[in-house]
C-alpha cells in the first residue's frame, strides 16, 4: 500500500452514520488526497458571480485550493474563468484581487492577452517553433457552467452536468440569489479561519441557534421551515419563514436586524453545497461565501454580498449597512461562528469520533428530510465524502 | 488648510493615546468616549482594496453614534463569553494633520496592530493600514467626528471582535 493510501489503512470509519472519525481533520496525507480527489477531481466549485465583474475588462482573481484562477468579463460581455497562468511558461498573469484592464500582459516574455483570453501579441514570434500561431495559445480554461449568474468550475472531464450535480439544490440556490440571480455586488469580507476545510463546511451552513447569544438576548425565535439534503452530494438547505425579533432596547440602531419588504415571500434560506459553498439569504442580506482550503488547518473565505438589480438606492444602502454589521466574520449574529471553527479544529486533535445527536432517530440509516434545527442534515454530506475518499464503513 | 500649533498637535496625540489605551485595555466605553457626541459620529473599518474599487461593505460600519454605542453592547454584552479572547497592541504614527477651512481637523496616521490570542499565546500581526480621521477640536475638547481604519490587508487573519 503506498503513502497516498495509508490513511485508508489507519483510519477506522465507524459503522454508525452519525459518527465521524476525528483523525480525518488532521492527516496530511489525507489532505493531499482530498485536494486531488475533491478540489481537482469530479466536483463543481463556485468561483464568482457574474455581477462581481459587471463591465468589460473587469476581473477578479481567486484560488481553487492551490490552483490560481482569473475571472474576466470579455469585451463580448461573456464572463470566462481562466487559469491565472500564461500559456507560454505559466507565469502568473494577474496579481491584483480585482480591477479592470483592457489587456492582460505577462511580465516575463510580454505575451499579451485580450479580455476574452486570446493571445494578441508576443515578441520575437519569428524565432518560435515552426508553424506557431497565436490562435493556438489562448489562456487555458477549466470547464465552466453557471446557474443564475453563479459560475462554477471543475478540473475534471468526468464531472456530470452542473444541473445533475446540484439536483434539488439548484432551486434553493436561485432562491438565495433573490429568485432570479439578477444581483449587484456591494462588497466583501475576506477572512481566514484556522480550521480544516471539512470543519468549516460542516459548521458554517448548519449550527444550532444556541450558539448565537443575540437570538437569546433579543428574544428572537426561528420560524417554521424545512431542511433537506440532496441524495447525490448531500448538499443541504434550511428554508424557514423569516421571523423578526420583538422591539428591543438592547440595541439603539435596529436597522441592523430590520427586514425591508422585497416583494417576495418573507423567508430565509441557508444553503450548503458540497464541498465548501455556503450561501444565505437572511433578513435583507444576500451572501455567497466563496471558500477554499489554504492548508490542512486553514481556509480562506470571501463573503461576497449583493443587492438586487431592481433595488433603489435606499435599499442598496440598507443592504450595505446590514450586511456589514449583521452577518459576517464580525457580525452581530455571526461572529461566534468563527470562534467555533477554530475551536472545533483544536478539539478534533483529540482521539475518537465526533458524534452527531440532534435529529438522529436511527444511527444505522441515512435520511434526507429533517426538522429545521436537526444537525443530522450534515450526514448525507459526510456519507458522500466517505465514499468519495474510499473509506469503508465498519460492519455493524 | 492651516498648520496646527504645538499645543494642538499635543491634543491630537492625547486623543490618539486615549484611543489606543482604550482598545488595548479592552475598555469599550473609553473607546466610545474618544468620539464626538454628534449623532453622525462614525467609525468604519474597511479594506483598502474595497475602497479603491468603490465598494462600501465594511468589516465594521458604525456610521452613526447609535451604532458606536451598539458596538460597545456587541462586544461587552452580546458576544461576552463566545469568542476566543485576544489582546491587541496598537502602534500608531501620525503622518499628517491640518485644520480644514470648515474648522475641523483632518489627520492621517499609519497603524500596525499586533494581537496575542489567549489560546495560543503567540503574538501575530492582525492588521496594518491608515486611520483617516476628522476631528472636532473646540473649547478644550478634542474628539473624533469620524475615524476610518483602512486596512492594507485585503484578508483578515482572523475574525475581528474589537475595532482596530
Amino acid at each position: 500500500m503506498d503513502v497516498q493510501e495509508a490513511y485508508l489503512r489507519d483510519i477506522v470509519w465507524p459503522a454508525n452514520y452519525n459518527e465521524i472519525p476525528k483523525e480525518i481533520f488532521n492527516r496530511q496525507d489525507l489532505y493531499q488526497a482530498e485536494i486531488a480527489r475533491i478540489f481537482r477531481g469530479p466536483e463543481w466549485h463556485p468561483v464568482a458571480h457574474e455581477s462581481e465583474v459587471p463591465n468589460p475588462g473587469d476581473f477578479k482573481t481567486c484560488n481553487l485550493a492551490d490552483v490560481p484562477l482569473l475571472v474576466i468579463r470579455g469585451d463580448d460581455g461573456k464572463v470566462r474563468v481562466f487559469f491565472n497562468a500564461c500559456s507560454h511558461r505559466s507565469t502568473q498573469i494577474e496579481v491584483k484581487p480585482s480591477g479592470n484592464r483592457k489587456e492582460f500582459e505577462c511580465p516575463y516574455h510580454r505575451w499579451l492577452f485580450n479580455s476574452e483570453g486570446e493571445l494578441v501579441g508576443c515578441p520575437n514570434q519569428r524565432e518560435f517553433i515552426p508553424g506557431f500561431e497565436k490562435k493556438d495559445y489562448p489562456l487555458a480554461q477549466p470547464r465552466q457552467e453557471s446557474v443564475g449568474g453563479l459560475l462554477f468550475v471543475t478540473l475534471s472531464p468526468d464531472t456530470e452536468s452542473l444541473d445533475d450535480f446540484l439536483q434539488e439544490a439548484k432551486g434553493s440556490l436561485m432562491e438565495v440569489m433573490a429568485g432570479d440571480g439578477r444581483l449587484k455586488l456591494i462588497g466583501y469580507h475576506r477572512v481566514r479561519y484556522l480550521t480544516n476545510w471539512k470543519a468549516y463546511s460542516d459548521n458554517d451552513g448548519y449550527h444550532p441557534p444556541l450558539l448565537h447569544q443575540a437570538f437569546t438576548m433579543l428574544n428572537w425565535q426561528g420560524g417554521e421551515g424545512r431542511q433537506y439534503a440532496t441524495t447525490g452530494r448531500g448538499h443541504y438547505c434550511i428554508e424557514t419563514k423569516l421571523t423578526l425579533p420583538q422591539p428591543t432596547n438592547l440595541i439603539r440602531d435596529t436597522s441592523v436586524i430590520h427586514f425591508r419588504d422585497e416583494g417576495r415571500p418573507k423567508s430565509s434560506s441557508v444553503l450548503a453545497l458540497f464541498p465548501m459553498l455556503v450561501a444565505s439569504n437572511y433578513l435583507n442580506v444576500i451572501s455567497i461565501r466563496f471558500a477554499t482550503p489554504v492548508a490542512i488547518d486553514e481556509v480562506e473565505v470571501t463573503y461576497a454580498y449583493f443587492a438586487h438589480e431592481d433595488d433603489d438606492e435606499d435599499m442598496v444602502l440598507h443592504r450595505i449597512r446590514q450586511s456589514s454589521n449583521a452577518i459576517g466574520p464580525s457580525g452581530l449574529i455571526s461572529m461566534e461562528d468563527a470562534s467555533v471553527f477554530h475551536r472545533v479544529q483544536i478539539g478534533n486533535r483529540a482521539p475518537g469520533n465526533a458524534i452527531f445527536q440532534k435529529g438522529v432517530a436511527d444511527p444505522s440509516r441515512l435520511g434526507f428530510e429533517f426538522r429545521q434545527n436537526d444537525e443530522s442534515a450534515n450526514l448525507p454530506h459526510w456519507e458522500y465524502y466517505r465514499a468519495a475518499m474510499g473509506f469503508r464503513r465498519t460492519a455493524a | 488648510m492651516t498648520r496646527l500649533t504645538l499645543d494642538e498637535l499635543a491634543q491630537l496625540d492625547e486623543l490618539q493615546t486615549a484611543y489606543i489605551s482604550a482598545l488595548d485595555g479592552k475598555k469599550m466605553r473609553s473607546w466610545l468616549d474618544t468620539f464626538d457626541e454628534d449623532p453622525a459620529a462614525s467609525y468604519i473599518c474597511i479594506s483598502r482594496n474595497d475602497v479603491e474599487n468603490g465598494l462600501r461593505i465594511a468589516m465594521m460600519l458604525d456610521d452613526c453614534r447609535d451604532r458606536l454605542i451598539d458596538r460597545c453592547t456587541f462586544v461587552d454584552d452580546i458576544w461576552a463569553g463566545t469568542f476566543q479572547d485576544y489582546r491587541t497592541r496598537h502602534f500608531v504614527q501620525r503622518v499628517h494633520a491640518s485644520r480644514r477651512d470648515d474648522g475641523q481637523i483632518e489627520m492621517t496616521s499609519n497603524f500596525s496592530v499586533i494581537f496575542t490570542p489567549d489560546d495560543t499565546g503567540l503574538p501575530q500581526q492582525l492588521a496594518a493600514g491608515t486611520y483617516e480621521d476628522v476631528i472636532r477640536m473646540e473649547d478644550g475638547a478634542c474628539r473624533f467626528l469620524s475615524r476610518k481604519a483602512v486596512t492594507d490587508n485585503a484578508v483578515m487573519p482572523r475574525y475581528l471582535v474589537f475595532p482596530l
